[in-house]
């Protein structure tokens, strides 16, 4: 196997809050390949998003900070890198999309102006180049009249055509890794599928990764090599994507796919996960799915559980599944 | 338990074959200013939409932005007056009414919004949020019947009874949508109009507030027109199902015609798009 593209290990990232120490990101691990799609799938607060935000070093400062662990970006720690170093890798070397088109654009420039500006930052297209590469970068995200949306505000566009921006900033300067945050979640379903058809057709011309971000188990079945499951700060499950949505190892996994409407479910009483996603400054000891997980056994409300390699290529962590434990993963247990 | 709840209009709400709610015809047209001259033209956000629900079944409106089904549930609700057309609530047109009429209209139909975190006044107690429509449409025998009633109406929604003194902020998503579903149910409504009830709320939470639905419909005969654009909750929860597209309804039927055999390009396109497992995208 080739070497990872990008290889994150033992991340924490902690919040102070007035609530007390926020451990958001506790102790993350996963690489991705080159021209991989990964997901990471959560609900709200189980820390997906701030470990994407890691791999840019946006954490917000000074309440927010990476406690320890190492994010290896083509062999390289991002986290020993210097911050002008880092403002050199992002956005050309490694891209993000963000869940709302209608904030992250800047009202006052033109669509062209800011497609342009962010090639210039990294100077790797200058001038009349920048314009005609804009023009082309319009045209590839499937935007129609792109020399008129280079002259338009954001103001004058939908949200999918505003989404399709995004991506052509993101793309400007063929990132090799791409961070996507729930990048449909604001849209129309039609729109939704237009853009995830987009994102995977660029992939497969331009050889990128990427990183999803999402709580949406069906597109993370339409677009995902293999998934994350993230649960109170840390990966409770990894796996191929087939193999997770057909055989979930975890117990929240399990519930979360359980727990999904259907229409062959119609009438009956859906699956439920009682309770509540803990807040992360009052993580629960132990396993931290233990007070809502319905297979729980004595051990579970003491002793946090280790990522387990299951097979090849699934990993679990969960004291149902008791193999040997992954090597680098003790220091999880502090 | 006995549930202190009781219908109104109990001999009607048997005859289950006439609809609830109907709905002859119905357009919206809202003014839109264009120019600096300002000459006026008309947006049609509603074209001539007619359905209707029965007794204890749930109508599911579904559409993308800017369809219209917002527009159609503030009508439906009494909340904006058509441009044309007719609704009417157990055979009885809403411009008939007025007075006490149309105050026994509000207590019969109630509404459950999407974002619990903007739908409950932050400054009332789950008490004062669960007996205000009480006093207001005179139910309950003095202060002491109206706790009872506040209390059981928790236990249908699965809170505790300390939530009686909290404030909306000290409650999660779904604990919100529960303590507003149980607001609607206060006054004794026939008829709930759910707008987008579990878009806000994650997956895990999702599961619990359609079953919490669900049994509530069974246990009072509820009626529910459900608006949505989620095609898979749409398809768990409903009998029926509209869609809407640029303000007119181009196709309606059970849930199980609509689904297996669309008829219209638009409702195609809107059942391909939904992200299933085992679905690939085109």
């Amino acid at each position: 196997m080739n070497p990872p593209l990008l290889q994150v290990n033992g991340l924490k990232t902690y919040f102070n809050t007035p609530a007390g120490l926020s451990k958001a990101v506790d102790g993350v691990s996963f690489s991705l390949q080159p021209g991989e799609t990964m997901a990471i799938v959560g609900e709200s607060g189980s820390g997906k998003s701030i470990t994407a935000l890691s791999i840019m070093q946006l954490v917000p400062e000074p309440a927010g900070y990476i406690e320890s662990g190492t994010i290896s970006f083509d062999g390289q720690d991002l986290l020993d890198l210097t911050w002008e170093q880092m403002r050199s890798i992002r956005g050309r070397q490694i891209s993000m999309i963000f869940q709302e088109p209608m904030t992250s654009l800047n009202p006052v420039f033109t669509i062209g102006y800011q497609i342009r500006e962010a090639m210039l930052t990294h100077d790797k297209f200058k001038g009349e180049s920048a314009t005609s590469r804009a023009r082309s970068l319009l045209e590839r995200v499937g935007m129609p009249s792109p020399n008129k949306v280079l002259r338009q505000y954001p103001h004058e566009l939908s949200g999918g055509m505003r989404q399709r921006v995004m991506i052509a900033i993101a793309l400007a300067n063929e990132p090799r890794l791409l961070l996507a945050d729930e990048p449909t979640t604001a849209l129309d379903v039609t729109i939704q599928a237009q853009i995830l058809t987009l994102l995977r057709d660029l992939q497969r011309d331009t050889g990128m990764s990427m990183l999803l971000i999402t709580h949406d188990l069906g597109i993370v079945s339409q677009v995902a090599d293999k998934v994350a499951v993230m649960y109170a700060g840390q990966i409770v499950e990894q796996s191929p994507t087939n193999t997770l949505l057909s055989n979930p190892l975890h117990p929240y996994t399990q519930g979360l796919i359980a727990s999904l409407p259907s229409r062959s479910r119609r009438g009956q009483e859906l699956y439920t996960l009682e309770g509540v996603v803990p807040p992360p400054t009052r993580w629960p000891a132990g396993c931290r799915f233990h007070d809502r997980c319905s297979k729980r056994l004595q051990i579970c409300d003491s002793q946090m559980p280790l990522a387990t390699k299951y097979d090849d290529t699934r990993s679990v962590s969960c004291h149902l599944y008791p193999a040997q434990e992954m090597a680098g993963n003790q220091e999880r247990l502090k | 338990m006995t549930t202190g709840y009781k219908g109104l209009e109990n001999s009607v709400r048997n005859d289950s074959d006439a609809p609830v709610l109907e709905v002859r015809a119905v357009s919206k047209q809202f003014p839109v200013r264009t120019g600096l001259l300002g000459r006026k033209e008309f947006h049609t956000a509603v074209d001539n939409v007619s359905l209707s629900i029965k007794q204890g079944k749930t109508l599911a409106v579904v559409g993308e932005s800017g369809s219209g089904k917002t527009t159609l549930g503030l009508m439906v609700l009494d909340l904006l007056e058509p441009t044309s057309g007719e609704i009417l609530y157990r055979g009885q047109p809403f411009s008939s009414r007025s007075g006490s009429n149309k105050r026994a209209l509000r207590r019969e139909m109630q509404v459950v919004f999407q974002d619990p975190y903007a739908s409950l006044n932050a400054r009332l107690t789950v008490r004062e949020a669960l007996t205000e429509g009480m006093i207001i449409h005179k139910i309950g025998d003095g202060p002491q019947d109206r706790e009872r009633r506040a209390l059981e109406l928790l236990e249908h929604v699965s809170l505790p009874a300390e939530t009686l003194d909290r404030y909306p902020h000290e409650f999660s998503g779904g604990q919100r949508q529960r303590i507003a579903i149980a607001r609607a149910l206060s006054v004794e409504p026939g008829f709930i109009l759910l707008d987008e009830p579990t878009s806000a709320l994650d997956v895990s939470v999702q599961s619990q507030v359609l079953n919490l639905l669900l049994k509530l419909q069974r246990e009072f005969n509820l009626t529910y027109l459900f608006i949505s654009h989620n095609l898979e909750v749409v398809s768990y929860l409903a009998d029926d199902v509209a869609v809407m597209e640029k303000g007119r309804i181009v196709e309606q039927g059970p849930v199980d015609d609509i689904f297996d055999r669309p008829t219209q390009a638009y409702t195609h396109r809107l059942l391909a798009a939904i992200p299933r497992i085992g679905s690939s995208l085109t």
